[in-house]
């Protein structure tokens, strides 16, 4: 019991310093253009996504994404 | 698209939530911002690709996906998806439901079909296995592996030696 | 070299004489044109014929002593004036300690100081001992507001500005101390309440409503005394002090109102009027920018392009008649087709970049990965000496791939795809990693995080870099009308500019008629009768033989792009289609209808309009008059709008003087927040105070109420002077309701333009490009736009013609060339991407005897559903191709991870 707890502690702790590695395809028209103007903004947010411009979501084939993970990616971010 | 990237992903033993879809039109930053920030924190959350709950390890996942590449290139599945897509188009129903039911039926049966055969190639490509050490490596039934199997074996790229699979010539 | 070797040291006037440079120099970086000149003051050659050093080691062979002035005469068809503004005198600073006590700066020196190309490199340092300050004062209206200096107006921007530099400041230290003193916080332009906000809640910088009359010093401190709204008297002591000072109108105006004769009005400034704003006195002499009165940078913009518009009018004729065409070299072919020699060039953009990212460790990374031939890091990428540098470089070193890590490819590609041209690469052979928008400006807090996102982007962009493929540059013909959206004050002058430039222009207006809220307005803001400037507007929209106006009518559907759009209008019951070249939208606003303070429960409570409309009736209604209450900010910079309306301000204080002028006696209270009556608005503030007019400051948390009697109503609020609540019985109270947006949502759906979070429509860039839409070919004015007077609409009308004009003019615009294309040998002619493609740019057909995909260039827009749902993989798309793409998502992958 004691064991599985600091297990579980251990774990936790690894998670709260894990820094996630996504990759986001985003429309040149729509999201992309809110990442920029964000940016104008001077909102913050955090610095895990990288970015992929595509001129449309629809653009997005299934393979990239798979491959995207198989790139090792932890998550995929589609911005339309 | 997405909803076959997500049943596809649950299949190859990714939790599907690690694709999101969202929008976010030029004039809405902060919706960005704040779409962008939760989402990063759900996957911090979650953790590696391969350690969330009923998600397969990660040397399994990057076979899987190697194999769903593929898959998701050939013409089959293909075909299936841009059907599928022409058929919604047509009726302009884009509801949850037609969809992902349209997915489930048509298109997610056609890439595993593909993928298992691939993936075959993949885990045959390390050594000889049996048809049990093949389907459990598969997540995959037997008549699900025995189909593709004979088909390599038809065209002579697999052969069957004491009971074990491997490739011809190795 | 020049610079380098003359012995003649002078004082940088553009660094406001914090630094030295020598008699031949280049102002800035970015100055155009890019070349140096030689001070002829301080140069030792021309004044005493000696030395001759700089002219002995250009290598170039450009300093020629010989050459003599000259005089040009040219003949012209209009004059646009443009001098900008001039300095406060500084006599007027020294009132402020200004040339005795080395910190005390004025905010040019203070922008100096700021800026990363600056004097001191972007750290602030006081000038007595080059240490960083703590505490730092800022003084507004230095120079402005002040009669005793001759400068009644407000100057307009300073306000804005002090923020701003203030914001800087602490953006760079943040553990400075920063308030500053305002009269009235007069941050009425487009956003910048937000920015205002975010400066005092972020930043924390104080804002402290008083007017500081001396700086004195006490050891080697700078004290400053002040008294509050509350009568509380204060001092403190700063390290320094920074004077907000405001622009004047040029030291040589005088000159050019003879030489040009134009007149000009009691403050040097050209006269205007509220319905020509960019006209002069004289015909065809045409101005522009601060000369016309004081304004900011996104103004003087909009002013300029009005200008060009007026111009074009009275130029129509003489259109193309002496246009000269840019050639570009032929494209080196043989140089793209070898193998990728990448060439990367990382961006500082001044602090923008650099102030987060590690440029420097990007630029070295850049190096190491493969088929990267070059990697440099410039100071700002996009500086006209920059672009030519990089030019050269290409050529020096035969790159044909370049990546551009600075901003955003949605706004600077098409300049460093200029510069491949110009060069004879591709223009589609450049990628850009977005290391500024999308990394440094929105990571500023984890500076290494960002480092290491804006790697990982040059590598990805690099890796995309090694398959770009040149494209071809497809053109298509221009429809040469127009569709104005709106037929107000804006719409009406838009469309007259449009027409009198020679081209067709469709002006549809929702209303039965045309004029706006221009035929609610009794009078302008300079007092001419609002219904003859409506009147003369309406006549001549009707009399033109190039505008078709369709009223009672919407749009319903635009569809195509710039250059080819049809739109189709509906008109009751019937439809109709038009195909036009350009949209200009003038959908205009609406007053804000107010809720609460007895609104509609109380005839005795009415908006600043509905005042307008009882005076222009006659002053009957003032006969049993004592008390006028008027109330600001009803609905603005509040909760159910953020935004500041600009306008109301001005035209309370206009009402207020039409009140004292019906009825002397009749006492007239304004509470207000801030009296935002800018620019030469100023001087109505100055005479209804002189007047007699009552102006009471109120906080938004204690806002005054409206209190309904049995008999009559009466207004209590916070005086903060007398520290008490006060109570006025109100014959009339008058809310100044502010501009909310018309109805946008629906047309910004139809459009794809999108609107800010007041609703107003966004324009595609503040500064740069003020009436122009994200969306090619759609341009912006009025208060569609946000809220703004007559004059302003008038100007900016003008401008948005004339960006609307300039692909009407050129006949053809360019497709950009990412279009997809079928490869017809794995097409089978299944037809998905036919039924699937929005744009109705793919079909089928026939080839040899079977059926076949086909791409029609002109109305693809590259959005790549045909590609992701082709069975055979056989479309690809230009500058997006697969490969691209994967080669991008292998590059995400620290190690790579491509298909052994």
């Amino acid at each position: 019991m004691a064991q599985e707890n600091v297990l579980e502690k251990e774990n936790e702790m690894a998670q709260e310093g894990f820094e996630p590695r996504i990759l986001g395809f985003f429309c040149h028209w729509c999201c992309y253009a809110a990442a920029d103007s964000a940016g104008v903004s001077r909102y913050q947010y955090p610095p895990n996504v990288r970015v992929i411009r595509v001129m449309c979501t629809g653009r997005i084939d299934t393979r990239f994404i798979l491959e995207a993970f198989r790139c090792g990616a932890d998550g995929v971010f589609t911005g339309g | 698209m997405a909803e076959t990237c997500k049943q596809f992903l649950a299949d190859c033993g990714i939790n599907p939530d690690r694709l999101t879809l969202e929008w976010a039109s030029a004039a809405e930053a902060p919706r960005f911002v704040e779409l962008i920030t939760g989402y990063v924190n759900r996957i911090k959350e979650k953790g590696e690709t391969g350690t969330a709950e009923g998600e397969a390890d990660s040397a399994t996942i990057r076979r899987r996906l190697k194999a769903a590449v593929k898959a998701a290139e050939a013409r089959k599945p293909r075909s299936a998806l841009g059907m599928l897509a022409k058929k919604l188009h047509k009726d302009g129903e884009y509801t949850k439901e037609a969809i992902a039911k349209g997915v489930s039926s048509k298109i997610v049966p056609a890439l595993r079909a593909e993928r298992i055969k691939e993936e075959i190639m993949l885990l045959l490509k390390e050594g000889p296995m049996d048809i049990d050490a093949l389907c459990s490596a598969l997540s995959a039934k037997k008549e699900e592996v025995e189909k593709p199997l004979s088909q390599l074996q038809k065209k002579g790229v697999v052969e069957e030696q004491d009971g074990k699979f491997k490739l011809k010539g190795k | 070299m020049c610079t380098m070797y003359c012995p003649r040291p002078v004082v940088d006037t553009y660094n406001e004489r914090l630094d030295i440079t020598r008699a031949p120099h280049i102002d800035y970086a970015q100055a155009i044109p890019s070349s140096y000149y030689i001070d002829a003051k301080a140069c030792l050659r021309v004044n005493y014929e000696t030395c001759n050093l700089c002219a002995q080691t250009c290598t170039a062979g450009a300093i020629d002593f010989t050459q003599q002035p000259k005089e040009l005469d040219l003949s012209v068809g209009a004059v646009v004036l443009a001098p900008g503004f001039g300095r406060v005198d500084e006599k007027v600073l020294e009132k402020f300690g200004y040339g005795r006590y080395p910190d005390v700066l004025t905010s040019f020196e203070f922008e100096r100081l700021t800026c990363a190309s600056g004097p001191s490199e972007g750290h602030i340092v006081r000038p007595s001992d080059n240490k960083p300050p703590k505490r730092i004062a800022f003084l507004q209206c230095i120079g402005s507001r002040d009669e005793t200096c001759g400068n009644g107006y407000c100057s307009s921007v300073c306000c804005m500005y002090a923020i701003k530099e203030a914001s800087v400041a602490k953006e760079h230290e943040p553990d400075l101390d920063i308030s500053i003193f305002f009269m009235d916080v007069r941050t009425m332009g487009k956003g910048f309440d937000d920015a205002r906000k975010r400066a005092q809640e972020k930043y924390g910088i104080n804002v402290i409503r008083a007017r500081v009359p001396r700086v004195d010093q006490v050891d080697g401190k700078l004290a400053l005394t002040w008294t509050t709204g509350d009568g509380e008297h204060h001092s403190g002591l700063f390290d320094m002090v920074v004077l907000s000072v405001g622009l004047e109108s040029p030291e040589d105006a005088d000159l050019i109102s003879r030489v040009a004769d134009i007149e000009l009005n009691h403050y040097n400034f050209c006269r205007t009027s509220v319905d020509a704003p960019l006209v002069s006195s004289r015909n065809g002499v045409l101005v522009a920018g601060a000369f016309q009165g004081p304004k900011d940078i996104p103004e003087s913009v909009t002013q300029a392009s009005g200008a060009a518009a007026i111009a074009s009018e009275l130029l129509a004729d003489a259109r193309n008649s002496q246009t000269v065409t840019v050639t570009y070299p032929d494209e080196d072919k043989a140089l793209e087709e070898e193998e990728p020699r990448i060439g990367v060039f990382v961006c500082h953009c001044g602090v923008n970049i650099a102030g987060v990212v590690d440029v420097k460790a990007v630029r070295d990374y850049a190096g190491t990965l493969p088929g990267v031939v070059l990697y440099e890091d410039t100071l700002y990428s996009c500086s006209q000496d920059a672009l030519k540098s990089i030019a050269e470089k290409i050529k020096e070193n035969r790159l044909n791939r370049v990546v551009i890590s600075a901003c955003s490819p949605r706004t600077h590609e098409p300049l460093f795809q200029e510069t491949l041209r110009s060069i004879g690469l591709n223009p589609a052979l450049v990628e850009m990693a977005n290391i500024r928008d999308q990394c440094a400006w929105v990571h500023a807090q984890e500076p290494e995080k960002a480092t290491e996102k804006a790697k990982d982007l040059v590598r990805m962009a690099v890796a995309k870099a090694r398959l770009l493929a040149p494209l071809e540059q497809p053109t298509v013909d221009v429809t040469p009308s127009a569709l104005v959206i709106g037929g107000g004050a804006a719409g009406m002058s838009a469309a007259l500019s449009i027409a009198d430039q020679g081209y067709k222009v469709v002006l549809v207006e929702k209303g039965r008629s045309l004029g706006g809220n221009l035929k609610r307005l009794t009078w302008t803001l300079d007092g001419q009768d609002a219904s003859r400037v409506l009147k003369d507007m309406v006549k001549k929209v009707k009399a033109h033989k190039n505008i078709e106006v369709l009223t009672s009518a919407q749009v319903e559907s635009v569809s195509g792009y710039v250059g080819n759009f049809t739109s189709t209008i509906s008109k009751g019951s019937k439809t109709q289609m038009i195909n036009h070249g350009v949209i200009v939208l003038a959908t205009g606003g609406r007053e804000y209808k107010p809720k609460g303070y007895a609104y509609g429960d109380s005839t005795r409570v009415v908006t600043q309009l509905e005042l307008e409309e009882k005076l222009s009736r006659g002053k009957g209604f003032l006969r049993n008059a004592k008390n006028v209450v008027m109330i600001q900010c009803v609905g603005s910079r509040g909760d159910d709008m953020t935004h500041c309306s600009r306008l109301c301000c001005t035209q309370a204080v206009k009402n207020a003087l039409k009140l004292k002028e019906a009825k002397p006696e009749v006492n007239v209270f304004v509470f207000y927040r801030d009296m935002r009556t800018y620019g030469f608005y100023e001087d109505l503030y100055r005479e209804a105070r002189k007047k007699g007019v009552k102006f009471i400051r109120y906080t938004p948390d204690r806002k005054p109420e409206v209190i309904k009697l049995s008999r009559g109503i009466k207004v209590r609020a916070h005086d903060e002077l007398i520290g008490d609540d006060i109570e006025i019985p109100a014959s009339l109270v008058v809310l100044s309701t502010g501009i909310e947006p018309g109805d946008n949502e629906e047309l910004s759906k139809i459009i794809k333009a999108p609107l800010t979070s007041d609703g107003f429509f966004l324009e595609a860039h503040a500064k740069l490009r003020p009436v122009e839409v994200a969306v090619d070919g759609v341009y912006l004015c009025g208060l569609a736009h946000g809220p703004k007077s007559l004059e302003e609409s008038v100007a900016q009308a003008k401008a948005a013609a004339a960006k609307a004009t300039i692909p009407l003019a050129k006949g053809k615009v360019a497709v950009a060339p990412i279009v997809s294309k079928v490869n017809q040998d794995l097409c089978i002619g299944c037809g998905i991407c036919e039924s699937l493609c929005p744009f109705n740019a793919i079909t089928l057909e026939k080839v040899g005897k079977r059926k076949k995909a086909h791409t029609i260039t002109a109305s693809c827009k590259g959005c790549g559903i045909c590609a992701s749902h082709c069975p055979t993989i056989a479309i690809s798309m230009g500058g997006f191709t697969d490969e691209a793409i994967m080669a991008q998502i292998h590059a995400f992958s620290p190690e790579g991870c491509e298909e052994e």
